[in-house]
């Protein structure tokens, strides 16, 4: 057996410096079957990989499928579990689900199941298999169930969106932005995420028969109680959206972004492609990522792209920033030549004569014996100092839940500003249904995906029980 | 969608523009915004209310850079915008307080006064108006004023061709020696915002402004709108934009403000250009 993996078609780095486009290039014909027969085809009922996606997504058996050359089929079993294989072929952190778990990786490199994932995803997509599946599953329902409210646009409400609509119930889909996505469309940088692929998945959505209302900000536009009247149930997809920033002196100071600000200037504004659109960004010479996240990634890889030098400095060492950043962006934003110091923490900001960072100054840290509750080294201060030029600073520490849209409707929220629900999803309050990151906190994207499959299920049971049909 | 219904000029550089948001309308309480986008490629401008006629949102619009010369420029009456999102921003809790002076000197603060003024006056206010132009020429047609809504009416001209003689805080000075005045709304320049703070220091009354920042979602999700509020974070679209303004940190909104002027300068150059 093939103990290492096949590697994926990749953007040189010398192409990507300048440029938006995708850089993992994935598999051809060829390769994804070669790959594919990498896998010892587990019984379902055992394979750990298929355990471990949160959509349980039936890998050996798509992989069998594209052994034998029938993407058709491949595809048809990935849509009985997952509806956007396209998005997560690309976004998944595999190595905490799937590919983490595979068998295979007890002797030597686990299966491509993600790119594996995305060739059929894509090859769907390219020969439009992907709405006549979907056509097929929509077409089994009889008459409409009832009618379910979503609140955003991201994966947990598209997923949510789908999948209600597949088991027989109106939707309409309120988003408080002017483009669907959520952080698919706003976070995630295109060169990961083409906008061709995102668009194509969301009108998918749409051509299933799922309405989007945009520029609808639910509690502002329109309240939750009057959404509790329309509809039999809602789902709230809200995301955790609002970002955390570092309470130290001169984080006011110009030139400094959340990361938020920073990524949505580009990838939901386009700010690089100034002035031909409107929306302005301003880099320096320098920029500085604080934070060593998925969303730092993304920060240092932009900012590299719009000709800065970025240095992504994290207060741990890199070991521990693998535990929580998908391994793929590290390698990347490391062989694009992304600078990387680690044990530093910043405590100041400095600002220069007109307002604008000019530098950034540090404790050095140094780790402890000790672990800390997620399995990284817990970190003390060294008393000793450095301060870093830069005269642009981005800061990547996390985000915390939006609360804008919750302000007035009397929901019960857990003290990290997360939306309180029950093992079935449901809030406090009845009919009202939530996932992703409005539950969790920062997650995942199949996590919400997951969630917004779950609450399906839960709101198709929860209508069809209120109406005396269950 | 987003249709233009009405354009009309308000003076040489000030606008009127009004456009078809019935989603906007249904629940718009006065202090909240909304944020319009031209076009795909736009930019998202948060704008002030000035009035609702059914499902009509009437703006006041200065030319100023790229988007609101584009808007005046190439939107007519039957075009549409690509988006207007809102309400946004917290309602402002009014209360009765007795006198109350309204004051403004540009754009955005003339346009919060309308909405204000009638909230106020139904809450059993008494309330005053002061609206600040340079010179009488600039003076908005008549039923753009707040006068109509209002118990007593000032305009002031800061060349004295028109009313009062000074700024809108040279008349509240003598006003606030004179009169029990319970509270204080203004809008317009942030610099006079951050004088009216100065000037209403350590007075027994309450002065709230309206704090245009840069904004981007409008939401609370990115952060763009930040300003220091009472020693702390505060995000301008989600908790204000109206805030109290001795604890507003002014000299951050200013510096903040300035953030994008050399590319700002750039998009508006390359379109009158074209
Ligand atoms: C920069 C970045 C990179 C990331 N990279 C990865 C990755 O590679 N892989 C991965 O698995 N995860 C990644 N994540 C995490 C992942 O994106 C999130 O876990 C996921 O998007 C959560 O989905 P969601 O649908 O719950 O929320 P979101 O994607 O946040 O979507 C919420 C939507 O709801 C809308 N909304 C909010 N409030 C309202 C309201 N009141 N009314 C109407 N609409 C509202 C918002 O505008 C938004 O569109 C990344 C996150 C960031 C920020
Ligand atoms: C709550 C609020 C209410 C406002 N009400 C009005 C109003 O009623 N009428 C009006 O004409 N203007 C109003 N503004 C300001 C308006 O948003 C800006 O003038 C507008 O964005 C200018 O865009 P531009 O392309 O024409 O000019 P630009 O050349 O892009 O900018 C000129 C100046 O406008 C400000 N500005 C630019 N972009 C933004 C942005 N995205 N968000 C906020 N400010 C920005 C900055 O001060 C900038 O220096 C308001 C702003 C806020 C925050
Ligand atoms: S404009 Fe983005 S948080 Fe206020």
């Amino acid at each position: 057996m093939v103990k290492k993996r096949f590697t994926p078609k990749v953007l040189p780095v010398s192409e990507r410096l300048r440029s938006f486009g995708e850089v993992v290039l994935g598999y051809d014909y060829e390769t994804s079957v070669r790959e594919a027969s990498r896998c010892l085809r587990c019984p379902l009922w055992f394979a750990p990989c298929s355990k471990a996606c949160p959509l349980r997504v039936k890998v050996p058996a798509f992989l069998e499928y594209i052994v034998k050359g029938d993407l058709e089929a491949a595809a048809r079993k990935v849509y009985e579990d997952n509806l956007f294989p396209s998005i997560t072929g690309r976004v998944c952190p595999q190595e905490w689900f799937c590919e983490g778990n595979c068998v295979v990786s007890k002797i030597g490199e686990s299966v491509s199941v993600g790119l594996l994932e995305r060739y059929v995803g894509d090859y769907a997509r390219e020969n439009g298999l992907d709405e006549k599946i979907l056509a097929e599953m929509v077409s089994k329902n009889s008459g409409v169930k009832g009618r379910v409210a979503v609140v955003g646009s991201g994966p947990a409400g598209l997923s949510a969106a789908g999948w209600l609509r597949l088991r027989g119930y109106e939707v309409v889909v309120y988003e408080a932005l002017h483009r669907p996505g959520g952080v698919l469309a706003y976070g995630i940088p295109e060169f990961r995420l083409p906008r061709s692929v995102l668009d194509h998945e969301i009108k998918k959505v749409e051509n299933l028969g799922v309405e989007i209302r945009l520029n609808h900000v639910v509690g502002k536009t329109v309240l939750l109680s009057e959404l509790l009247s329309e509809y039999d149930a809602v789902f709230i997809g809200s995301g955790a959206g609002t970002p955390k920033l570092l309470n130290i002196p001169g984080v006011d100071l110009n030139n400094i972004y959340t990361a938020n600000e920073f990524l949505t200037r580009v990838n939901l504004m386009r700010a690089h492609l100034f002035p031909e659109w409107d929306t302005p960004i301003s880099v320096g010479k320098t920029t500085l990522i604080i934070g060593g996240g998925n969303t730092a990634m993304d920060a240092a890889r932009v900012a590299l792209r719009l000709g800065s030098k970025p240095v992504v400095v994290y207060r741990r060492d890199r070991e521990d920033m693998l535990k929580t950043t998908r391994r793929d962006e590290v390698l990347h934003a490391e062989e694009e030549g992304v600078e990387f110091k680690y044990y530093l923490q910043p405590i100041e900001f400095l600002g220069d004569e007109n307002g604008f960072v000019k530098a950034v100054r540090f404790e050095v840290m140094e780790p402890l014996n000790e672990l800390d509750e997620r399995g990284k080294k817990k970190i003390v201060g060294t008393g000793r100092y450095v301060e870093i030029p830069a005269d642009t600073v981005v800061i990547a520490i996390g985000l915390e839940p939006n609360r804008l849209l919750m302000e007035e409707s009397g929901l019960r929220f857990n003290e990290d500003g997360t939306i309180a629900v029950d093992d079935h999803l449901m809030m406090s309050l009845p009919g009202v249904f939530a996932g992703g990151d409005a539950i969790r906190g920062e997650s995942t994207v199949v996590e919400a995906m997951a969630d917004g499959k779950r609450a399906a299920e839960e709101i198709d049971l929860y209508v069809r029980r209120k109406k005396g049909l269950a | 969608m987003f249709r233009v219904t009405m354009k009309e000029d308000l003076n040489e550089q000030d606008y009127y523009l009004e456009v078809e948001s019935p989603h906007v309308s249904r629940h718009w309480r006065p202090g909240q915004f909304v944020i319009i986008m031209t076009h795909e490629r736009g930019e998202r401008v948060p704008i002030s209310v000035a009035t609702i006629n059914g499902g009509r949102v009437g703006m006041f619009i200065k030319k100023l850079g790229k988007t609101s010369v584009e808007l005046y420029r190439d939107f007519k009456v039957g075009s549409s915008l690509y988006a207007v999102a809102g309400p946004l921003g917290r309602p402002l809790k009014l209360e009765s307080y007795g006198t109350v002076v309204l004051a403004s000197d540009a754009v955005c603060g003339h346009a919060e006064q309308l909405g204000l003024a009638q909230e106020l006056a139904k809450l059993g206010n008494k309330v005053i108006s002061i609206q600040t132009f340079k010179t009488e020429k600039e003076v908005y047609p008549e039923k753009y004023l707040a006068k109509k809504y209002v118990d007593e009416y000032f305009i002031t001209t800061l060349d004295g061709t028109a009313g009062y003689k000074g700024h809108y805080i040279d008349l509240l000075r003598e006003l606030l020696a004179r009169r029990e005045v319970k509270a204080v709304f203004a809008g317009g320049a942030l610099a006079n915002l951050k004088k009216l703070a100065e000037a209403t220091a350590g007075l027994d009354v309450r002065v709230y402004a309206l704090v245009r920042t840069i904004m981007v979602d409008g939401t609370g999700m990115c952060g763009s709108c930040r300003v220091r509020y009472n020693g702390v974070i505060a995000y301008a679209c989600r908790d204000g934009p109206w805030f109290d303004a001795r604890l507003v940190d002014w000299d951050d909104v200013l510096r903040r403000d300035a953030r994008f002027k050399k590319v700002e300068k750039i998009a508006l150059d390359k379109y009158l250009a074209r």
